[in-house]
């Protein structure tokens, strides 16, 4: 590819990109930072830091997980088993845990969450602390 | 125009079809899924607290995420024998057709209770309103400034902007994804986060003057 065609706003928005995928790749391994190309604009790499580090998850209590697994649980489905005696049975009322999409089980809780509001960050808080306790109790279940 | 994980498939694509199965994550999920109800649970599992902070971040409110991410995953059930998949060797392995599907069912919900509350949830204010309560010293919730800057430069953007960096930053979305959730193409995502995160800046770099100067 030319540098001609990497000119413009959309080859910044394209360095941007990649410095994103980076940058979100090491905060699942916990890294602070990466290397960023040295013509991205340090605004940039400001603001994206600063996003990565304050943006938090935010996990619905788990009273409401387990009611709403009941609920999907006793759902006739659309489905190939709509309607059959399998779609009336509920869904299990507490599972394993289950990694957060492109994250490791460990690696899941590597940035804040918020649980029902309340700001945690696995040190910060009793509700954090545990959270953190039940999730590292629960048996580790490889899906996906 | 909505790319990759939602176009069309071609004749020539669907002769690439048996790629799919490595190429999605979720596809031995969905499919077991659709022979079993109870075997949604691990894709519900996996992905409620991204749907839940999606709407919680739309929305500004831990009720009305609690209902949106409730009727998301209701649909995301009863009709999931409509989903198809639709991951391509371009959207690489970690791809997920599936997290794509419901997240548009998420972003229609969001915006189907945004009209019934009548509430003008694009604007500045309630976008900065969304993000002052949980943050809110007074109110129990542990108060971080800086974060709490952070919020609120995302809560001023435009809503296309805002929902771009959430399901960047949030969600950990791919930008063909987002592209897949917001309709757009990828070349259009990028510019628009891009574009996001100059504004977080300039206003992050504003408020850090305000409050050096406090």
């Amino acid at each position: 590819m030319s540098s001609i065609v990497l000119a413009g706003p959309r080859a910044a928005a394209l360095r941007t990109d990649r410095y994103l995928d980076a940058l979100l790749a090491a905060a699942d391994r916990r890294a602070v930072d990466v290397p960023a190309p040295t013509d991205l604009d340090p605004a940039i790499r400001f603001a994206a830091r600063r996003l990565v580090a304050d943006l938090a998850r935010v996990h619905p209590s788990f009273r409401f997980e387990e009611r709403l697994a009941v609920q999907l649980g006793g759902l006739p489905t659309g489905g190939v088993a709509g309607g059959s005696p399998e779609a009336a049975r509920p869904l299990r009322p507490i599972g394993g845990p289950v990694p957060a999409a492109g994250m490791p089980a460990r690696a899941a809780l590597a940035r804040p969450i918020l649980i029902g509001g309340a700001v945690t960050s696995a040190a910060l808080s009793i509700a954090g602390a545990a959270f953190v306790a039940w999730r590292h109790s629960r048996p580790s279940r490889s899906v996906g | 125009m909505a790319r990759a994980v939602f176009g069309r498939v071609s004749a020539t694509e669907e002769v690439g079809r048996s790629r799919v199965g490595r190429l999605d994550r979720d596809r031995t999920l969905v499919e077991a899924a659709r022979r079993d109800p109870s075997a949604f649970e691990p894709l519900y599992r996996r992905y409620l607290a991204q749907v839940y902070s999606y709407a919680y971040y739309e929305l500004g409110d831990h009720h009305d995420a609690e209902d949106a991410t409730e009727r998301t995953f209701l649909l995301a059930l009863t009709n999931l024998a409509r989903f198809e998949e639709r991951a391509r060797p371009t959207d690489g392995d970690g791809a997920s057709t599936f997290r794509v599907w419901l997240f548009r069912i998420a972003r229609n919900v969001v915006a189907n209770q945004r009209r019934g509350r009548r509430r003008h949830p694009t604007t500045p204010l309630d976008a900065a309103g969304m993000v002052r309560d949980p943050l809110d010293v007074e109110g129990g919730a542990v108060g971080r400034a800086e974060g709490a800057a952070a919020w609120r430069a995302v809560g001023r953007l435009p809503a296309d902007r805002r929902r771009a960096l959430v399901l960047r930053f949030v969600d950990e979305m791919s930008t063909s994804e987002i592209a897949g959730v917001l309709g757009r193409s990828e070349g259009a995502v990028r510019v628009l986060i891009h574009r996001a995160l100059r504004s977080v800046a300039r206003d992050l770099g504003a408020d850090d003057r305000a409050g050096r100067a406090r």
